[in-house]
């Protein structure tokens, strides 16, 4: 089928930019529901919602920072607390700068701690880099279609050794341990807005994308020069027959898989503190105890017995255990799985004992 | 404190200890010998540089020793305190001396962290200790600071001696809740000082005439500054003491509004004695004068 010309000129360029904001998007997604789980926590985890808090606010003011530090516009004031972040520049610049700014501020803290990963992966993942090489892709026709395959595929490439990596991880290897760490460590920090200490107003992704609709309403100018350097970009790239134009965007495509990833690891703990909650006494710490402790037993074990999969069999081990030590917890110490038969049930026993 | 060392109509209204985190200075020495001794195991025992590890008994040691001097020199710098390159050096002259005198040499490899990793624990408890060995005490009258492991220090601050209050929190404070109140008294206890110095030589001239001078400029900035022991040192909850020692300064110490109405007072008081002296001369001239009058009759 060949591809119409108007195809390759107005809509070819568009397909990266589109597979980028869908991706960012569901990231606003996992965000919003990481905001829900610290609400929850807070009222018995009021350090650790401070903590986070302070991650995301330092994130958000080391972006405008940024922003101020390429727009040339300078640094006055450089402010921040647990709730509150503030950077003034030396030189109020108006225009093009104070819109990039913003830009920065904005959408910078959903890109940045991604970025500090991606930074580290590059040094401990063995594959998932190599697909953006231009040399390799340049077979490919520039149409719409066509874009968002090689979009797609680099992505593709990427998470599939990403994830290997992941399924791969070798806690017991400081590097490993320390990037899951950090990866933890930032994923409770990747979100722009600061969760209250009361329920004062609602922040939540509508909040932000208020502020950033309306950085584009406010000047469109500016968004349409920046739709034009795209299109610039992308003839150049086209024009030289490469494929520089997708992987630019491939690069954001990466960042916000990080972040997913990122964010539901930090769900998963959310979620397991939340659960333990609900645990009375020393019994919450089991759950804890049990991650260190299951990881520990399968590493032993399948060091006495070896397997091709002994990493991903022990992460294995460690999720199960940890689930299931938490259900068993859950059952036993709570009424949370008590069913309406068992309730009639131990209303009769008592029934029993009284009037016996 | 205890009943007898309490003043006369003295009562006790809180009773503090730091927080467990507001040493973290201290114990981020140890938890970086922690790191350290882990890290140096997985290293020498299981990384894929064991090879080179394993030529010599000696490089774990220069390896370990390195970074720890290192660590020490850039800590020491950051904290302007030598006294944390000289305390890493301990540990590091501390070890050789041990493996040397046991003849362990030969397993450097396993003692190295093992050492390591039993100093920070044992550095970990040190501060512990003495985090417990600080207890304030905020009464109505004053506030008595006691710390030290061995030395016990106590200082006692009346309100009314108080002329600054400095209240600090850091990052972690602030995650946590805690932080550190400085009360400045008028002796100025409570104040430290920043010192810079800058100094520059410059020497003239190769074979016969040499000159050489020697340029130095210092300068000193106050600052509030006291031990741990002698200000309320990373009290929990921080904003509620505060407020409560800003209370009780504030009831103890006299506004200028206040001294004014007190001379008023005093100033009244004075003229009704002159007025009651007056009325008491003018009623005892009367009763002279009635008695010379029943006198004369």
């Amino acid at each position: 089928m060949e591809a119409s010309s108007i195809d390759i000129v107005v809509f070819a360029p568009l397909a990266p930019i589109l597979g980028v904001l869908l991706f960012w998007f569901i990231q606003l997604v996992f965000i919003e529901s990481e905001k829900y789980l610290l609400s929850k926590i807070r009222s018995k985890h009021e350090p650790f919602c401070r903590f986070t808090n302070f991650l995301g606010i330092l994130f958000q003011t080391i972006c405008h920072a940024l922003g101020f530090t390429i727009t040339k516009s300078g640094i006055s004031n450089f402010y921040i607390d647990i709730d509150y972040g503030k950077v003034a520049p030396k030189k109020e610049r108006k225009g093009i700068f104070e819109w990039v700014s913003n830009v920065f501020l904005f959408i910078g803290p959903f890109f940045i701690p991604a970025f500090l990963l991606l930074i580290c992966l590059f040094f401990l993942m063995t594959s998932g880099f190599e697909i953006i090489n231009p040399s390799q892709l340049q077979e490919l026709r520039y149409t719409f279609g066509e874009q968002i395959t090689s979009f797609g595929a680099n992505l593709f490439s990427f998470t599939n050794g990403f994830f290997n990596f992941l399924f791969n991880i070798d806690l017991l290897h400081p590097a490993h341990f320390g990037f899951l760490f950090l990866m933890i460590f930032l994923g409770m920090g990747i979100r722009p807005s600061y969760i209250g200490k009361e329920k004062k107003e609602k922040v939540d992704m509508l909040y932000d994308l208020k502020n950033i609709k309306n950085l584009f309403i406010n000047k469109p100018i500016y968004l349409i020069i920046l739709f034009v350097f795209a299109y610039i970009f992308f003839y150049i790239s086209l024009w030289l027959g490469t494929n520089w134009y997708v992987a630019f965007f491939v690069i954001l495509g990466w960042l916000s898989i990080i972040s997913l990833v990122s964010i539901i690891i930090a769900d998963i703990i959310l979620v397991l503190i939340k659960t333990t909650d609900e645990i009375s006494g020393k019994w919450k710490v089991f759950p804890y105890l049990t991650i260190p402790t299951s990881y520990l037993v399968g590493r032993i074990f399948f060091f006495y017995i070896p397997t091709d999969f002994t990493r991903p069999m022990s992460i294995l081990i460690l999720i199960l255990s940890t689930i299931t030590v938490t259900y068993i917890l859950i059952k036993r110490k709570t009424d949370k799985f008590k069913t309406k038969s068992d309730i009639k049930k131990l209303k009769k026993k008592r029934k029993g004992v009284k009037d016996g | 404190m205890d009943e007898d060392e309490l003043l006369n109509g003295e009562k006790i209204e809180k009773v503090l200890s730091p927080h467990p985190l507001s040493f973290m200075r201290y114990q981020s020495l140890s938890l970086f010998l922690i790191i350290w001794g882990i890290l140096l195991l997985w290293l020498v025992n299981f990384s894929e540089w064991n090879n080179i590890f394993s030529q010599s008994e000696w490089f774990p040691i220069i390896v370990w020793g390195l970074v720890l001097l290192v660590a020490g020199v850039i800590a020491s710098i950051v904290t302007i305190r030598w006294s944390i390159f000289f305390l890493y050096l301990l540990i590091f002259a501390g070890g050789i001396a041990l493996m040397i005198s046991q003849g362990w040499l030969d397993a450097s490899d396993i003692f190295i962290p093992s050492y390591t990793v039993s100093i920070s624990i044992i550095g970990f408890l040190l501060v512990e200790a003495y985090r417990q060995s600080h207890k304030y005490y905020i009464s109505n009258q004053r506030i008595t600071f006691k710390g030290g492991i061995f030395t016990k220090q106590e200082r006692t601050l009346r309100y009314d001696k108080i002329t600054d209050i400095n209240a600090k929190q850091g990052i972690i404070g602030q995650i946590f809740g805690f932080g550190t109140i400085i009360p400045i008294s008028q002796s100025g206890f409570g104040l430290g000082s920043d010192k810079s110095f800058a100094g520059g030589g410059v020497s003239l001239g190769e074979k016969k005439v040499k000159l050489f001078g020697l340029f130095g400029g210092g300068k000193d900035v106050q600052t509030p500054r006291a031990r741990s022991y002698y200000e309320l040192h990373g009290v929990y909850p921080y904003k509620e003491i505060k407020k409560l020692v800003e209370q009780m300064v504030q009831g103890n110490v006299i506004t200028p509004y206040q001294q004014e109405q007190v001379a008023f007072q005093k100033e009244q008081v004075d003229i009704q004695k002159q007025m009651r002296d007056l009325l008491k001369m003018q009623s005892g001239s009367k009763i002279d004068q009635k008695g010379e009058e029943e006198n004369s009759e």
